[in-house]
Protein backbone atom coordinates (compact mmCIF):
# COMPACT_ATOMS: atom_id res chain seq x y z
CA UNK A 1 0.00 0.00 0.00
CA UNK A 2 2.79 2.43 0.98
CA UNK A 3 4.58 1.61 -2.23
CA UNK A 4 1.59 2.54 -4.42
CA UNK A 5 1.22 5.90 -2.58
CA UNK A 6 4.87 6.69 -3.29
CA UNK A 7 4.44 5.85 -7.02
CA UNK A 8 1.34 8.01 -7.14
CA UNK A 9 3.20 10.96 -5.55
CA UNK A 10 6.11 10.56 -7.97
CA UNK A 11 3.75 10.52 -10.93
CA UNK A 12 2.11 13.70 -9.66
CA UNK A 13 5.52 15.35 -9.26
CA UNK A 14 6.60 14.32 -12.79
CA UNK A 15 3.31 15.56 -14.14
CA UNK A 16 3.78 18.92 -12.38
CA UNK A 17 7.36 19.18 -13.69
CA UNK A 18 6.24 18.37 -17.25
CA UNK A 19 3.47 20.95 -17.03
CA UNK A 20 6.00 23.50 -15.78
CA UNK A 21 8.35 22.58 -18.64
CA UNK A 22 5.54 22.87 -21.19
CA UNK A 23 4.64 26.31 -19.80
CA UNK A 24 8.26 27.41 -20.06
CA UNK A 25 8.53 26.16 -23.64
CA UNK A 26 5.28 27.92 -24.45
CA UNK A 27 6.70 31.15 -22.99
CA UNK A 28 9.92 30.72 -25.02
CA UNK A 29 7.91 30.16 -28.21
CA UNK A 30 5.87 33.27 -27.45
CA UNK A 31 9.10 35.19 -26.90
CA UNK A 32 10.54 33.92 -30.19
CA UNK A 33 7.33 34.85 -32.02
CA UNK A 34 7.53 38.34 -30.53
CA UNK A 35 11.18 38.56 -31.71
CA UNK A 36 10.32 37.30 -35.21
CA UNK A 37 8.77 40.52 -36.38
CA UNK A 38 11.60 42.88 -35.36
CA UNK A 39 14.23 40.44 -36.71
CA UNK A 40 12.41 40.13 -40.05
CA UNK A 41 11.81 43.87 -40.08
CA UNK A 42 15.50 44.62 -39.42
CA UNK A 43 16.48 42.18 -42.14
CA UNK A 44 14.12 43.83 -44.63
CA UNK A 45 15.49 47.28 -43.82
CA UNK A 46 19.07 46.38 -44.79
CA UNK A 47 18.41 46.49 -48.57
CA UNK A 48 16.81 49.92 -48.10
CA UNK A 49 19.91 51.13 -46.24
CA UNK A 50 22.29 49.75 -48.89
CA UNK A 51 20.19 51.34 -51.63
CA UNK A 52 20.38 54.68 -49.84
CA UNK A 53 24.15 54.41 -49.41
CA UNK A 54 24.57 53.50 -53.09
CA UNK A 55 22.56 56.60 -53.97
CA UNK A 56 24.94 58.71 -51.86
CA UNK A 57 27.92 57.28 -53.75
CA UNK A 58 26.27 57.90 -57.13
CA UNK A 59 25.38 61.47 -56.27
CA UNK A 60 28.82 62.36 -54.91
CA UNK A 61 30.36 60.75 -58.01
CA UNK A 62 28.15 62.86 -60.28
CA UNK A 63 28.99 66.05 -58.38
CA UNK A 64 32.70 65.20 -58.39
CA UNK A 65 32.69 64.58 -62.15
CA UNK A 66 30.94 67.90 -62.67
CA UNK A 67 33.57 69.71 -60.63
CA UNK A 68 36.34 67.83 -62.49
CA UNK A 69 34.86 68.93 -65.83
CA UNK A 70 34.68 72.53 -64.65
CA UNK A 71 38.24 72.50 -63.32
CA UNK A 72 39.34 71.00 -66.64
CA UNK A 73 37.62 73.85 -68.49
CA UNK A 74 39.23 76.45 -66.19
CA UNK A 75 42.75 75.08 -66.67
CA UNK A 76 42.14 74.90 -70.40
CA UNK A 77 41.16 78.60 -70.47
CA UNK A 78 44.16 79.50 -68.31
CA UNK A 79 46.34 77.65 -70.82
CA UNK A 80 44.78 79.73 -73.59
CA UNK A 81 45.62 82.95 -71.71
CA UNK A 82 49.24 81.77 -71.43
CA UNK A 83 49.33 81.09 -75.19
CA UNK A 84 47.78 84.49 -75.96
CA UNK A 85 50.37 86.31 -73.83
CA UNK A 86 53.15 84.44 -75.61
CA UNK A 87 51.57 85.49 -78.91
CA UNK A 88 51.35 89.08 -77.68
CA UNK A 89 55.04 89.05 -76.80
CA UNK A 90 55.81 87.61 -80.23
CA UNK A 91 53.81 90.13 -82.27
CA UNK A 92 54.74 93.26 -80.34
CA UNK A 93 58.07 94.89 -81.19
CA UNK A 94 60.83 93.80 -78.81
CA UNK A 95 61.19 97.36 -77.55
CA UNK A 96 57.50 97.63 -76.60
CA UNK A 97 57.75 96.24 -73.06
CA UNK A 98 61.03 98.06 -72.49
CA UNK A 99 59.27 101.36 -73.26
CA UNK A 100 56.03 100.51 -71.44
CA UNK A 101 57.06 99.31 -68.00
CA UNK A 102 53.52 99.56 -66.61
CA UNK A 103 52.13 97.26 -69.32
CA UNK A 104 55.06 94.93 -68.74
CA UNK A 105 54.22 94.71 -65.00
CA UNK A 106 50.53 94.03 -65.77
CA UNK A 107 51.40 91.23 -68.19
CA UNK A 108 53.83 89.72 -65.68
CA UNK A 109 51.13 89.87 -63.01
CA UNK A 110 48.66 88.12 -65.36
CA UNK A 111 51.25 85.36 -65.93
CA UNK A 112 51.74 84.89 -62.18
CA UNK A 113 47.96 84.72 -61.62
CA UNK A 114 47.53 82.22 -64.45
CA UNK A 115 50.19 80.01 -62.94
CA UNK A 116 48.62 80.28 -59.45
CA UNK A 117 45.17 79.46 -60.86
CA UNK A 118 46.55 76.38 -62.62
CA UNK A 119 48.28 75.19 -59.43
CA UNK A 120 45.07 75.70 -57.45
CA UNK A 121 43.09 73.83 -60.11
CA UNK A 122 45.47 70.86 -59.79
CA UNK A 123 45.12 71.01 -56.00
CA UNK A 124 41.30 70.89 -56.38
CA UNK A 125 41.57 67.89 -58.68
CA UNK A 126 43.90 66.11 -56.24
CA UNK A 127 41.43 66.76 -53.42
CA UNK A 128 38.55 65.33 -55.48
CA UNK A 129 40.07 61.89 -55.00
CA UNK A 130 38.11 61.93 -51.72
CA UNK A 131 35.17 60.63 -53.76
CA UNK A 132 37.01 57.43 -54.69
CA UNK A 133 38.12 56.92 -51.07
CA UNK A 134 34.67 57.59 -49.57
CA UNK A 135 32.98 55.33 -52.13
CA UNK A 136 35.31 52.50 -50.99
CA UNK A 137 34.39 53.24 -47.38
CA UNK A 138 30.67 53.21 -48.28
CA UNK A 139 31.13 49.90 -50.15
CA UNK A 140 32.72 48.47 -47.02
CA UNK A 141 29.76 49.67 -44.91
CA UNK A 142 27.32 48.13 -47.42
CA UNK A 143 29.19 44.86 -47.30
CA UNK A 144 28.95 44.81 -43.48
CA UNK A 145 25.21 45.54 -43.69
CA UNK A 146 24.78 42.65 -46.13
CA UNK A 147 26.56 40.38 -43.65
CA UNK A 148 24.12 41.51 -40.93
CA UNK A 149 21.21 40.80 -43.30
CA UNK A 150 22.48 37.26 -43.89
CA UNK A 151 23.03 36.63 -40.15
CA UNK A 152 19.47 37.77 -39.40
CA UNK A 153 18.21 35.39 -42.07
CA UNK A 154 20.22 32.57 -40.45
CA UNK A 155 18.59 33.38 -37.10
CA UNK A 156 15.11 33.19 -38.64
CA UNK A 157 15.92 29.91 -40.41
CA UNK A 158 17.51 28.50 -37.23
CA UNK A 159 14.37 29.28 -35.21
CA UNK A 160 12.18 27.83 -38.00
CA UNK A 161 10.40 31.15 -38.37
CA UNK A 162 9.03 32.73 -41.51
CA UNK A 163 11.99 34.18 -43.45
CA UNK A 164 9.69 36.30 -45.60
CA UNK A 165 10.07 37.05 -49.30
CA UNK A 166 13.60 36.88 -50.68
CA UNK A 167 15.14 40.17 -51.73
CA UNK A 168 15.35 39.92 -55.52
CA UNK A 169 17.68 42.93 -55.90
CA UNK A 170 20.78 41.79 -57.75
CA UNK A 171 23.82 42.31 -55.53
CA UNK A 172 26.60 44.37 -57.01
CA UNK A 173 30.05 42.80 -57.00
CA UNK A 174 32.10 44.99 -54.70
CA UNK A 175 35.86 45.41 -54.86
CA UNK A 176 37.14 47.83 -52.28
CA UNK A 177 39.90 48.40 -49.80
CA UNK A 178 38.35 48.28 -46.30
CA UNK A 179 41.24 50.41 -44.99
CA UNK A 180 40.95 53.19 -47.59
CA UNK A 181 41.41 56.59 -45.98
CA UNK A 182 42.05 60.14 -47.07
CA UNK A 183 45.35 61.31 -45.64
CA UNK A 184 46.67 64.84 -45.89
CA UNK A 185 50.37 64.42 -45.37
CA UNK A 186 52.20 67.73 -45.38
CA UNK A 187 55.47 65.98 -46.15
CA UNK A 188 54.14 64.91 -49.54
CA UNK A 189 54.84 68.23 -51.26
CA UNK A 190 58.49 68.19 -50.22
CA UNK A 191 58.74 64.65 -51.61
CA UNK A 192 57.24 65.87 -54.89
CA UNK A 193 59.63 68.78 -55.06
CA UNK A 194 62.57 66.48 -54.43
CA UNK A 195 61.39 64.06 -57.10
CA UNK A 196 60.94 66.87 -59.63
CA UNK A 197 64.33 68.38 -58.77
CA UNK A 198 66.03 65.03 -59.28
CA UNK A 199 64.24 64.62 -62.58
CA UNK A 200 65.35 68.07 -63.76
CA UNK A 201 68.93 67.35 -62.70
CA UNK A 202 68.88 64.01 -64.52
CA UNK A 203 67.64 65.71 -67.70
CA UNK A 204 70.30 68.43 -67.44
CA UNK A 205 73.03 65.83 -66.99
CA UNK A 206 71.89 63.90 -70.07
CA UNK B 1 54.22 60.98 -81.39
CA UNK B 2 52.62 61.07 -77.94
CA UNK B 3 53.07 58.17 -75.56
CA UNK B 4 50.02 56.01 -74.93
CA UNK B 5 49.04 55.08 -71.38
CA UNK B 6 46.47 52.50 -70.26
CA UNK B 7 44.62 53.58 -67.08
CA UNK B 8 42.65 50.83 -65.29
CA UNK B 9 40.41 51.56 -62.29
CA UNK B 10 36.84 50.64 -61.34
CA UNK B 11 36.34 54.17 -60.00
CA UNK B 12 35.23 56.41 -62.90
CA UNK B 13 36.38 59.40 -60.80
CA UNK B 14 39.92 58.05 -60.62
CA UNK B 15 40.04 57.23 -64.35
CA UNK B 16 38.79 60.73 -65.17
CA UNK B 17 41.22 62.42 -62.76
CA UNK B 18 44.28 60.41 -63.87
CA UNK B 19 43.32 60.74 -67.56
CA UNK B 20 43.02 64.49 -67.30
CA UNK B 21 46.38 64.82 -65.51
CA UNK B 22 48.08 62.69 -68.17
CA UNK B 23 46.36 64.35 -71.14
CA UNK B 24 47.28 67.81 -69.90
CA UNK B 25 50.91 66.65 -69.94
CA UNK B 26 50.62 65.47 -73.55
CA UNK B 27 50.00 61.76 -73.09
CA UNK B 28 47.36 59.77 -74.92
CA UNK B 29 45.10 57.80 -72.57
CA UNK B 30 43.11 54.59 -72.92
CA UNK B 31 40.75 54.08 -69.95
CA UNK B 32 39.38 50.76 -68.66
CA UNK B 33 36.98 50.00 -65.78
CA UNK B 34 38.57 46.71 -64.63
CA UNK B 35 41.14 44.08 -65.60
CA UNK B 36 38.78 42.32 -68.00
CA UNK B 37 37.92 45.55 -69.79
CA UNK B 38 41.65 46.41 -69.97
CA UNK B 39 42.58 43.06 -71.57
CA UNK B 40 39.68 43.41 -74.00
CA UNK B 41 40.78 46.93 -75.02
CA UNK B 42 44.44 45.93 -75.32
CA UNK B 43 43.53 43.04 -77.63
CA UNK B 44 41.77 45.45 -80.01
CA UNK B 45 44.39 48.21 -80.04
CA UNK B 46 46.43 48.60 -83.17
CA UNK B 47 49.25 50.63 -81.66
CA UNK B 48 51.29 49.79 -78.58
CA UNK B 49 50.78 50.83 -74.98
CA UNK B 50 53.85 52.53 -73.49
CA UNK B 51 52.84 52.37 -69.83
CA UNK B 52 50.09 50.86 -67.67
CA UNK B 53 48.58 52.41 -64.54
CA UNK B 54 46.30 50.07 -62.62
CA UNK B 55 44.29 49.79 -59.42
CA UNK B 56 44.41 46.54 -57.40
CA UNK B 57 40.90 46.03 -56.00
CA UNK B 58 38.65 45.64 -59.02
CA UNK B 59 35.75 43.34 -59.93
CA UNK B 60 36.07 40.57 -62.55
CA UNK B 61 39.86 40.63 -62.98
CA UNK B 62 41.83 42.42 -60.25
CA UNK B 63 45.09 44.33 -60.64
CA UNK B 64 47.38 41.43 -59.71
CA UNK B 65 45.79 39.11 -62.25
CA UNK B 66 45.85 41.83 -64.89
CA UNK B 67 49.57 42.47 -64.40
CA UNK B 68 50.38 38.74 -64.41
CA UNK B 69 48.36 38.25 -67.62
CA UNK B 70 49.95 41.27 -69.33
CA UNK B 71 53.44 40.06 -68.41
CA UNK B 72 52.76 36.79 -70.22
CA UNK B 73 52.21 38.79 -73.41
CA UNK B 74 55.49 39.57 -75.23
CA UNK B 75 54.19 43.06 -76.07
CA UNK B 76 53.97 43.89 -72.38
CA UNK B 77 57.08 42.13 -71.15
CA UNK B 78 59.02 45.38 -70.80
CA UNK B 79 56.19 47.92 -70.43
CA UNK B 80 56.37 49.81 -67.09
CA UNK B 81 53.37 49.13 -64.85
CA UNK B 82 52.41 51.46 -61.99
CA UNK B 83 50.04 50.23 -59.29
CA UNK B 84 47.73 52.87 -57.81
CA UNK B 85 46.16 51.54 -54.65
CA UNK B 86 44.83 52.62 -51.31
CA UNK B 87 46.42 49.48 -49.81
CA UNK B 88 49.47 50.75 -47.93
CA UNK B 89 50.89 47.48 -46.61
CA UNK B 90 54.29 46.12 -47.63
CA UNK B 91 52.62 42.80 -48.37
CA UNK B 92 50.59 44.35 -51.21
CA UNK B 93 53.64 46.12 -52.60
CA UNK B 94 55.66 42.90 -52.54
CA UNK B 95 52.82 40.96 -54.14
CA UNK B 96 52.60 43.63 -56.86
CA UNK B 97 56.32 43.46 -57.46
CA UNK B 98 56.17 39.67 -57.58
CA UNK B 99 53.56 39.64 -60.38
CA UNK B 100 55.58 42.18 -62.37
CA UNK B 101 54.68 45.74 -61.32
CA UNK B 102 57.38 48.36 -61.78
CA UNK B 103 56.20 50.95 -59.31
CA UNK B 104 53.59 51.50 -56.55
CA UNK B 105 51.79 54.70 -55.56
CA UNK B 106 49.39 54.94 -52.61
CA UNK B 107 46.00 56.66 -53.04
CA UNK B 108 45.25 59.46 -52.57
CA UNK B 109 48.25 60.88 -54.43
CA UNK B 110 49.23 64.19 -55.91
CA UNK B 111 48.96 64.38 -59.69
CA UNK B 112 52.45 65.93 -59.78
CA UNK B 113 53.85 62.78 -58.09
CA UNK B 114 52.14 60.56 -60.63
CA UNK B 115 53.34 62.68 -63.55
CA UNK B 116 56.91 62.68 -62.22
CA UNK B 117 56.80 58.89 -61.86
CA UNK B 118 55.37 58.44 -65.37
CA UNK B 119 58.09 60.72 -66.80
CA UNK B 120 60.79 58.82 -64.91
CA UNK B 121 59.59 55.46 -66.22
CA UNK B 122 59.13 56.61 -69.80
CA UNK B 123 62.42 58.52 -70.15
Amino acid sequence: MDKSIRVDDSAKNIHAELRHLADSISQIIKGIRVAQEPIADSRNKVPQATKQLEKVTQQTAMATHRVLDMVEAITSREGEIETQIKELRRVLPSTYFRNNSRVKRIVERICVNVSSNQNDAYAIMDALQFQDITSQQVDHAISLLEQVENRLKDVLVGLQLDVGPENDVKRKERAYDPNAHFSNNSNEQSEVDELLNNLTKEKQNN
Amino acid sequence: MSRRILVVDDSPTLVKFVSYSLKSSGYEVVGACDGMDALEKVSHLESDIDLVITDLNMPNIDGYELIATLRQNDKFAEVPIIILSSEEGDEDKQKGEKVGATSYLVKPFKSSVLLAEVARLLD
